[in-house]
């Protein structure tokens, strides 16, 4: 029967980003999905951001070169202070994060990278979530870190 | 689903090319700059293979976000009119994001 939409909600939340006491594939999964969302917001920000390169949402047709470049200046400088320097290490970090374990994910889509099932034993470790995905896993980590302060350098100096 | 996992290596590729040119050839500073350098704002737009690039890029990353989406919409509630609503209310709005990006390569392309 249909639940309450409030416990529905609560549910779905609780299960796709609180992975705690759940293991690293569990983690992984929450990650990806937390990320996914995060970029689709800046992506479409960028669309907007971007749009002001030929001077904003009502231009339609093409405008004076000098008209352009002042609103794309203006919108520059309105984004550049470390609010928004700081936003983008953010979206680099989970961008990075989402390729790589993107990337994961399409091997697995195809049945690459799986594990062997077998009998179950305690500790009872994910068969499917063998060392080469764990690998790939720590690796989406690790550029994600590496952009990151990439990122830090290129718009902090650091 | 398998358009997500074409789309998602289609990112790799054109996303790549969009953050070579705007970190890994001169300075940021510049490269966000209107125009004066190789690979400033308008001197990418007006390269037909990069605005090509951008303009792939934009079809990829819209299809790609907004399924992705679709995926976790469809996932916290089942039903076909709630399906339907979604995948419908996702596809206008890709199709508004894409002709609004499409508006900035095509007028970015053309600027004297």
């Amino acid at each position: 029967m249909a639940e309450p939409l409030i416990q529905e909600l609560r549910r779905a939340l609780t299960g796709w980003f609180y992975p705690v006491h759940y293991n690293l594939e569990r983690w992984a999964y929450a990650l990806q999905r937390i990320t996914g969302i995060a970029v689709t917001a800046y992506f479409l920000a960028h669309i907007v951001e971007t749009g002001n390169v030929v001077g904003g949402m009502s231009v339609w047709f093409v405008p004076p070169t000098g008209q352009a470049a002042d609103v794309w200046t203006a919108t520059f400088h309105f984004l550049e202070n470390p609010f928004f320097d700081l936003g983008l290490v953010v979206i680099g970090f989970m961008l990075s994060y989402h390729t790589i374990n993107g990337i994961r994910l399409t091997l697995t889509e195809f049945g690459l990278l799986q594990g062997k099932p077998e009998r179950p034993d305690f500790p009872y470790k994910a068969k499917s979530f063998s060392i080469a995905q764990r690998a790939l896993f720590w690796l989406s980590v690790l550029f994600a870190v590496v952009t990151a302060v990439y990122a830090l350098n290129v718009l902090f100096g650091v | 689903m398998l358009l997500h996992y074409i789309t998602g290596l289609g990112i790799v590729i054109a996303g790549g090319v969009h953050l070579f040119t705007v970190f890994l050839t001169g300075s940021y500073a510049q490269n966000l700059a209107f125009s004066g350098g190789p690979f400033s704002v308008i001197s990418i737009y007006k390269n037909a293979i990069f605005a090509l690039t951008l303009e792939l890029l934009l079809i990829f990353v819209d299809y790609h976000a907004l399924n992705g989406i679709r995926v976790i919409l469809i996932e916290f509630h089942q039903g076909t009119t709630w399906e339907r609503g979604v995948s419908w209310v996702l596809a206008v709005a890709g199709i508004l994001l894409l002709v609004y990006g499409t508006r900035t390569i095509l007028i970015a392309n053309a600027l004297a």
